[in-house]
């Protein structure tokens, strides 16, 4: 799952072996889960 | 069976039915909300949401605007030819894409049919701020409000007995007239009259207020006041016609029905 750096905006992959969410680029500590680009089928009601 | 019609516009009907019992008055009323079949969007196929509105959110919202369209033109579903995969006769598209800051308003849809479109184009939808984006197809499809109210064609259905008012040797104390919270009574020289009777409550509050027990308030059990409003999607001439003939159809079913009994 590819998150995205809210400092550097660059695509993260997270490393589940380290114990703590950090961006491997700046070491930001917060990542954003970005909208899978596909279609997303919802029921109007 | 006799109806007077008092106020039809398009999306307002008043009438008085009489000669009828209140359950046939009742299954008018009830036929208004559930049986009348209207088309209202029922999937929503999201492509961008960066709103501040969540997906599912957005869909109810689409969902819950009334569409117009002559629903005659259309199939339920299920019973359409296509076996419910979907297909011209059974469903119609409509796009949104808007990019902020505005007010997305159902207006901004744009339909396939051109005869399907918001009953009312001013609903707003969602407010986009800079930078927000939405992009969604709807399909719209033909129900009825017994599966959900998005599809009930008729929003405000009531009726009350028809109020009869008869007023004996008074007094023209004028108290009556000072507590009708209708404003039906007037005082006329000697006499207190009754100017609009179809607006009477039937609060009794003249009766009670009368010291010489001269007012006497009832009702016509077999007479109905009626009151059918639309959400836009039909008139309300179509709406009576619609509820009517629905329970025309499921009657006749019904002897269908007992006569392979009987």
């Amino acid at each position: 799952m590819v998150y995205k750096c809210t400092r550097c905006k660059r695509a993260v992959e997270i490393d589940y072996q380290y114990s703590g969410i950090r961006c491997p680029y700046c070491g930001h500590r917060i990542l954003v889960k970005e909208r899978p680009v596909l279609v997303k089928r919802v029921k109007a009601e | 069976m006799d109806i007077d019609i008092i106020e039809l516009s398009e999306r307002k009907a008043r009438f008085v039915l009489s000669g009828v019992s209140a359950s046939f008055a009742n299954a008018l009323r009830r036929s208004t909300l559930a049986e009348v079949p209207v088309l209202a969007i029922d999937d929503v196929n999201i492509y961008d949401n960066t709103s501040v509105l969540f997906d599912e959110q957005l869909a109810l919202r689409l969902g819950l605007i009334p569409l117009k369209a002559n629903a005659k033109n259309y199939n339920y579903p299920e019973e359409c030819s296509c076996g419910g995969l979907g297909c011209a006769s059974c469903q119609v598209s409509l796009t949104l894409s808007a990019e902020g800051p505005k007010i997305v308003h159902a207006g901004d849809m744009v339909s396939t049919d051109p005869d399907v479109r918001p009953a009312d184009s001013s609903i707003p939808i969602v407010e986009l701020k800079e930078k927000h984006k939405v992009v969604v197809e709807a399909v719209a499809r033909l129900g009825t409000g017994r599966k959900h109210s998005k599809w009930q064609a008729g929003v405000a259905g009531g009726y009350k007995n028809m109020p009869i008012l008869i007023i004996g040797d008074c007094d023209t104390c004028g108290k009556c007239v000072e507590v009708c919270p209708r404003k039906i009574l007037k005082l006329e020289g000697n006499r207190v009259k009754v100017t609009e009777i179809i607006e009477c409550s039937l609060c009794k509050l003249c009766e009670k207020t009368c010291d010489m027990n001269a007012i006497k308030v009832s009702d016509d059990p077999e007479s109905f006041v009626m009151t059918f409003e639309t959400s836009g999607n039909i008139t309300a001439s179509e709406l009576a016609i619609e509820a009517a003939g629905s329970i025309k159809k499921r009657a006749g079913q019904l002897v269908e029905i007992l006569e392979t009994l009987g």
